[in-house]
């Protein structure tokens, strides 16, 4: 690897810092999920640059299932996301305790 | 030389368009902005020989999910960002402590660690669907099954959330 392996694990920790900045501020749901996704993928970052460094092919492995788990994230946050708006017309996360004990 | 300029590019890319995702305050803005993070970070994956990641990368990420997400940004029409005060507000210290933790910790664990083998081969087969495949259904066979079992769930859950709203609207 002519790029040193921790210059990836930087940008991965950047990113998923990013993303949890991105947490915190959002309100709306739907971007959350935006967040979300880029602190999946600085997992994804730091898997592919490990795989490419011990030369195992486990570690894109790992990260297709992550893909896939994302996917299946998405699919069910929208949905949510969808139904929430249909029933209360109104995006935000603070407001959606029906479930709190 | 090239693998350093197109990391630098591709890591540019990425942070950019990632503060973009974070800080637009236009949904549709922000989603557009997570294709060019998402596209960025499959460059990442081709200067790590990863070109089968890199591939599903754009055809999973950056088009379906991002295709999903504006779709349901379309859907929901153009609204603004609740404003105003927030519940959580006193407990906003707590997070900036745990980004603040996650980055300091993260980056002096990655500067002051030795990881790794002496060298790494420049020329390698790892990122070949061959490989990939058979990494899948020799060692990862339980993971591949339940990442089959996961999507299968998503879409009953997707199905199932979607008729409950129809049913609240008084629809079958």
């Amino acid at each position: 690897m002519i790029v040193p392996m921790s210059a990836y694990l930087i940008l991965s920790i950047v990113l998923l810092g990013l993303g949890m900045l991105g947490v915190m501020r959002r309100r709306s749901p739907l971007l959350l999920l935006l967040s979300v996704e880029l602190m999946l993928n600085a997992g994804n970052i730091a898997l592919i640059g490990f795989s490419r460094m011990w030369d195992d092919p486990s570690g894109q492995v790992f990260a297709l299932v992550v893909m896939v788990v994302a996917a299946a994230e998405v699919v069910i946050g929208l949905g949510l996301v969808v139904a929430v708006f249909r029933s209360r017309m109104n995006l935000d996360v603070d407001e959606m305790s029906s479930m709190t004990g | 030389m090239a693998e350093q300029i197109t990391f630098a590019i591709a890591a540019l890319g990425t942070v950019s368009f990632a503060i973009g995702v974070v800080f637009f305050k236009d949904a549709f803005r922000a989603a557009v902005s997570l294709i060019g993070t998402l596209l960025s970070v499959a460059l990442l994956f081709i200067v790590l020989m990863a070109p089968f990641v890199a591939a599903i990368q754009v055809i999973v990420y950056a088009s379906a999910i991002v295709v999903l997400f504006l779709f349901v940004i379309a859907y929901l029409g153009e609204r603004d960002e609740v404003s105003g005060p927030d519940r959580l507000d006193p407990l906003a210290v707590f997070g900036w402590l745990a980004l603040f933790g996650v980055g300091a910790f993260g980056t002096i664990a990655v500067l002051t660690s030795q990881f790794g083998p002496d060298s790494t081969p420049t020329t390698t087969q790892i990122g070949a669907p061959t490989s990939i495949g058979n990494a899948f259904l020799d060692q990862h066979i339980i993971a591949f099954e339940a990442t089959s079992l996961i999507l299968l769930v998503a879409a009953v859950g997707a199905v199932l959330l979607a008729k409950r709203a129809v049913q609240l609207e008084g629809g079958r």
